[in-house]
């Protein structure tokens, strides 16, 4: 299982579901935090879709090695959320996306100047998505409408690598345990595995972040321990290149963090030979 | 015996099956001049951008110079510059540009032969692998297995050459030694000497096949194919075979 090549021929597909429900306007990280997990969600969203965008560059283009769809849910429903050209479009190629930014921001970057000191880079910082919050938190709605697009794509893609779904939350459903719908979630499969489920938890309370934990023991509330109980384990290639990229993970370790960026979770799918000074 | 008749090169190459021509990022080339022949092979990595062009620039630069052994990984400023040139000759869309600024990298292996001295060298960075052969005996007798010589050894993160300077002096291998008259080199890119490797260990070694059997681009094909078939990773896959004469 979880052994399919992704190429532009068997492309991988990332599926994102976003918390816009209204508990997102409260502070990020500690009550005393000027930060919404709003915000936070925007930025955890654009970031991986950046790197994502980085990821699949090649030359003076971008393969098409992945397929990105991102719903939002608030209110009582479940929709597309992409924007401008891609309105309404559940499920679109990475280029796509990496061509149709809401916008493009210059900003400056800390880079290795080559000699071990740091130099102000100007780069080009794209936008998709902008924070939005209001009404309650479907989640159940959300993995429902999820496993409607996993349908379709694990019919059109039977033997390819199964999607990857990943959560955006402050994990407070208000319609109903969405542990069951998490599992229905997880028995839609192609031939090569059932599909994954990962959460990001944005959480108001402070504390250490957590990534890729093995077990539920030391989560801080019932709403990371209910989310990691939805979450997938990773699979071995993941473990082990998580391991490779340092962090520190034991068997068993599902796709869970608690108020983290797991900006390295687009690493886990392998597309190819990844130098180990490539950072 | 002239120069030229002292050694042959033959040269055998596949891009990913499914792939399109230019998502091939091998590259290899051979020089002879003054009694030292010089061949290179290398590996452009599938997740950095310009890699095939970057491949290119390293084997022309290692073919062309006469640094044989780890001072070359010290002189790439030359190709380094010529590769960002080439790479920004024209404006890049946000992506391109963010991606081509993070460089090139590939798997790199140059050997010199010293036809005179019945000498080699040979300097790798990477999992591009050399493998000396006595053609003499029955079995074609592996002498050396270079950088890598077991199948595990190999992954999908290898320490690569980098169009910046990141330590190649702590990275880069050497290994010398004696060749005599019907000495086989094979130079050959990841996927395909991890398979090669794989078939020793298995206890059914193809240094025969690939030494002496080889005769074409049609036979070099056939070979990936059972490679792949065997669980080789679809990749590309490029065979240099150099013969020592005498």
């Amino acid at each position: 299982m979880y052994k399919a090549e992704i190429s532009r021929k068997n492309p991988g597909c990332f599926l994102f579901l976003v918390d816009q429900s209204e508990s997102m306007e409260d502070p990020f990280g500690g009550a005393e935090s000027d930060r919404r997990k709003a915000d936070e969600l925007a930025t955890i969203l654009n970031r991986l879709i950046h790197n994502l965008s980085i990821r699949c560059a090649k030359s003076d283009s971008i393969y098409d090695y992945f397929c990105v769809g991102v719903l939002g849910y608030n209110e009582q429903e479940a929709q597309p959320v992409l924007g401008g050209a891609l309105s309404g479009r559940d499920i679109v190629p990475i280029s796509d996306l990496a061509n149709n930014p809401l916008r493009i921001e210059d900003r400056n970057k800390k880079v290795d100047d080559g000699t071990g000191g740091l130099v102000d880079q100007s780069v080009k910082f794209p936008l998709w998505f902008d924070p939005t919050c209001s009404g309650g938190t479907p989640m159940c709605a959300a993995l429902r409408s999820a496993q409607n697009v996993c349908q379709h794509w694990t019919v059109e893609h039977a033997k390819g690598f199964p999607p990857i779904v990943i959560n955006i939350t402050d994990g407070e459903s208000t319609d109903g345990d969405p542990i069951q719908e998490a599992k229905n979630l997880c028995e839609i499969a192609t031939d090569d595995g059932p599909v994954l489920l990962f959460n990001i938890h944005l959480s108001s309370k402070s504390g250490q972040p957590i990534e890729l934990p093995s077990s539920a023991d030391g989560l801080p509330d019932q709403y990371a321990t209910q989310l990691f109980e939805m979450s997938s384990k990773l699979t071995p290639f993941m473990l082990s290149r998580a391991r490779e990229m340092a962090m520190d993970v034991s068997e068993g370790a599902r796709g869970f963090v608690f108020n983290a960026q797991p900006v390295q979770v687009i690493q886990f799918l392998d597309i190819g030979t990844r130098p180990a000074n490539l950072r | 015996m002239s120069e030229k008749e002292r050694f042959s090169v033959a040269e055998f190459y596949c891009g990913k099956r499914g792939g399109a021509p230019e998502e091939y990022e091998d590259a290899y080339a051979s020089r002879s001049s003054a009694g030292t022949l010089r061949v290179a092979i290398a590996d452009g990595a599938t997740e950095a951008s310009f890699s095939r062009l970057w491949a290119r620039l390293v084997v022309e630069s290692f073919v062309r110079r006469r640094l044989a052994g780890p001072e070359f990984f010290q002189r790439l400023e030359g190709p380094r510059r010529l590769w960002r040139r080439r790479a920004w000759q024209k404006p890049l869309v946000w992506y391109a540009d963010e991606k081509a600024r993070q460089g090139a990298y590939a798997a790199f292996l140059g050997l010199t032969l010293d036809v005179q001295n019945h000498r080699f060298q040979a300097v790798a960075i990477g999992d591009s692998c050399l493998f000396h052969l006595d053609r003499r005996s029955l079995e074609m007798r592996l002498l050396c297995a270079f950088p890598l010589a077991h199948s595990q050894e190999f992954g999908s993160t290898p320490f690569l050459l980098a169009t910046r300077p990141m330590g190649e002096t702590r990275h880069g291998q050497v290994v010398e030694g004696a060749v005599r008259p019907e000495d086989v080199f094979l130079l050959a890119t990841d996927a395909l000497a991890a398979w090669m490797l794989k078939r020793r260990e298995e206890g059914w070694p193809v240094w025969k096949r690939m030494a002496t059997e080889l005769s074409g681009q049609a036979e070099f094909l056939e070979v990936v194919e059972e490679a792949r078939a065997d669980g080789a990773r679809n990749d590309d896959m490029t065979l240099l075979r150099i013969v020592f004469h005498g």
